[in-house]
């Protein structure tokens, strides 16, 4: 029943009656669009196909290629000479017996292209370049093309003219030509009896006929019509793009961190060695993080709505403690030295080096002092990251992102704390540490949209060297880590 | 909504065979019903149901997201139906005709005791060309001016011809619902 609800007015109601009707169709309806759907796609023909001009520049195609292969052709029979071979049908016929044959009348054809003379009769085929012979006195004028072909086995032969005239009143074919063709002149002539038969020339070069009436020019290019039928998805767009997210974005933050750069003795230093305390507690010492820094710059680029690539410079300010127990005096100099910065010193044979006189002295008379002490070890690098983000809810005011690439970890310096208290200063130039080591890196970075252009970062990251942070790890090993939590503000643009 | 009709229209424009019959499984029943409006005999109405169901798979790529698909589909349905009534020569004798209103006010008109069947049966028994403009006017919701130039006739003819078309529903309706009246008593009681 349909509901009058509060509608009065006559089409008002017919048109909610209607509004929401529905009938379901018969099964055969669908059955018959779909067999038609399908028969069309048996019969799917591009639409450029269906396109009449389509058949036209075949067929101008096709008109080419005939001509030319009809040129190539005719060429390869002349020895590459331009020239018109002899249509098929010779309608000539003898006239009888000829005891001579230059008292022989050629006959002359006409059609309506071409004119041909033939003789018949036994024939001697003399080819003469150039000159017209002094019988003769019917020169044929040829505005085209004239060739006289004659053949050893052929009885008759035919000279053909197109759109020329061609007369022969002579016994002898002669010609003369006209200057400025090229022909080539094949004069028959005729001896002894011909015969009386008048024989079918079939000649088996092309017929030039054909070809004569073939457009050679003015053949019209037609260009292929395009339909285009997604005009709308191209307006639709364009709203996307203006949301597009902003292509680059700078960043400068800071990382309070936990830096580690995990020392480990491969083996006890000499003047440790031969204290025999490599299995104390001297040889087995560790490394301790401590408060440390980074202050970072970035620079990335979204390569895509969830992707993007950075990288950046920090300068890392790595804290950390080496706990080794003991360490070495002598007892005549007063020298000392701990574990570490003895190993330090000998991985360095200079003399300038800074714990050059660390490794001296010890060999005799020094004593191990079994003392758990605690000495500071800090680094300075420059850090160069690449980094892969892929980013979760990327146009919200909050997002997501997953970080993770590698890092170049360029050393600038080493302070280590001596045993005496001293601070022993090693920088890139000392040789002792690897100039650059690689590093990995992951991190998980929550981003906070203040403005369009502004946002601000907190970065969880971590990093692990991933290779020795010594160049020569004969004694000495270290494959620092960090874990910081980064602070930033970025600008988009 | 159960369906999703983006990917439904993306997925008839890839010519894809599943969704095309689910666009037809859900639309067929309501432009059906046009259909049947449209035409005098359901052999008709299926034939041009038939007929718009292929013109929409093959023009679904003209069909712009900024309206309504349904919107759409219907028009391609009324049209074709146009169509089909040209070619049955049922527009051909449309004229300008004397109609004397019946006098009956919009506010006293009520369709609420009235069964979808009998309505159609209704519409369906017009004259084919009171039946058509009937359709279009009141249903389809065009303005005479529009029909007049969808029909090739001028604008009086079409409101002429609705006019007659109103006035013999009106007839029907007041006859049916004596009988109706009736028949209602008889199940209450």
């Amino acid at each position: 029943m349909m509901d009058p609800s509060n509608i009065n007015n006559f089409e008002d109601q017919w048109k909610k009656a209607f509004q929401e009707a529905s009938e379901t169709p018969p099964p055969s309806v669908w059955e018959g669009i779909e067999a038609r759907l399908n028969g069309e796609q048996e019969k799917v023909i591009p639409l450029w196909w269906q396109s009449p001009k389509i058949w036209y520049a075949a067929a101008s195609i096709a008109a080419l290629l005939l001509v030319g292969a009809g040129f190539w052709l005719s060429g390869n029979n002349g020895g590459g000479k331009p020239q018109v071979a002899v249509s098929t049908e010779s309608i000539l016929k003898s006239e009888g017996k000829r005891s001579n044959a230059q008292e022989s009348l050629p006959l002359a054809a006409e059609s309506p292209t071409t004119e041909k003379l033939a003789t018949t009769g036994e024939s001697n085929v003399v080819r003469e370049s150039k000159t017209a012979s002094s019988k003769s006195k019917a020169p044929a004028v040829a505005e085209s093309k004239v060739e006289i072909a004659a053949t050893d086995h052929v009885n008759a032969a035919d000279v053909k003219h197109e759109n020329a005239f061609a007369e022969t009143k002579n016994t002898a074919q002669d010609q003369s030509l006209d200057n400025t063709q090229p022909v080539e002149i094949a004069a028959a002539k005729v001896a002894g009896n011909g015969d009386a038969a008048a024989p079918t020339v079939e000649n088996q070069a092309i017929s030039a006929q054909l070809l004569a009436s073939l457009p050679y020019s003015d053949l019209d290019v037609y260009v292929q019509k395009r339909h285009v039928f997604f005009r709308p998805e191209i307006r639709i767009e364009e709203p996307v793009k203006e949301k597009k997210p902003k292509e680059y974005y700078a960043g400068l933050g800071v990382m309070p961190a936990s830096f580690n750069p995990d020392v480990q003795l491969k083996e006890a230093p000499m003047a440790f060695s031969t204290q025999s305390v490599s299995q104390r507690r001297a040889t087995t010492g560790s490394s301790e993080a401590r408060a440390s820094y980074a202050v970072q710059t970035q620079g990335g680029v979204r390569l895509s709505k969830h992707w993007s690539v950075e990288t950046g410079i920090s300068y890392l300010r790595g804290n950390s403690a080496y706990e080794g127990g003991g360490y070495v005096l002598n007892a005549y100099s007063n020298l000392s030295s701990n574990v570490l910065e003895n190993a330090l010193a000998g991985l360095n044979s200079s003399a300038n080096s800074p714990a050059a006189d660390k490794a001296a002295g010890f060999n005799n008379g020094a004593l191990y002092i079994d003392v758990a002490k605690k000495v500071s070890n800090n680094y300075q690098y420059l850090q160069l990251p690449v980094q892969a983000g892929f980013t979760l809810n990327p146009d919200k005011k909050f997002s997501y992102s997953v970080l993770g690439g590698m890092m170049a970890n360029f050393f600038l310096v080493n302070e280590l704390e001596s045993a005496s208290g001293d601070i022993i200063r090693t920088t890139a130039n000392d040789d002792i540490y690897r100039s650059m080591n690689w590093a990995a890196t992951t991190g998980l970075r929550l981003n906070y949209k203040l403005s369009s252009n502004w946002g601000a970062n907190l970065t969880g990251s971590y990093q692990r060297a991933v290779s020795s942070g010594f160049r020569s790890n004969q004694s000495l090993d270290s494959h620092p880590y960090l874990y910081g939590v980064s602070w930033s503000v970025r600008y988009s643009f | 909504m159960t369906f999703n009709e983006q990917e439904l229209v993306k997925g008839c424009k890839q010519r894809n065979r599943i969704a095309q019959k689910q666009l037809y499984d859900v639309f067929g029943g309501k432009l059906f019903a046009i259909c049947l409006r449209y035409t005098k005999n359901r052999a008709d109405a299926e034939d041009v149901l038939q007929d718009a169901f292929i013109k929409i798979y093959e023009n679904i790529d003209s069909f712009r997201a900024d309206s309504p698909l349904e919107y759409w589909l219907r028009s391609v349905v009324v049209n074709t139906a146009l169509n089909h009534l040209r070619q049955q020569k049922y527009l051909k004798e449309l004229d300008d005709i004397d109609v004397h209103h019946n006098g009956l006010s919009d506010r006293e008109f009520t369709l609420g005791n009235f069964q979808l069947q009998q309505l159609m049966e209704m519409i369906r028994e017009l004259p084919p060309g009171c039946q058509t403009i009937f359709n279009l006017y009141a249903i389809e919701g065009y303005q005479h001016n529009e029909i007049a130039q969808m029909l090739g006739i001028s604008e009086g003819t079409s409101k002429s011809q609705y006019s007659r078309a109103r006035t013999l529903l009106q007839q029907k309706l007041n006859k049916e619902k004596r009988f109706d009246d009736g028949s209602v008593q008889h199940k209450q009681f």
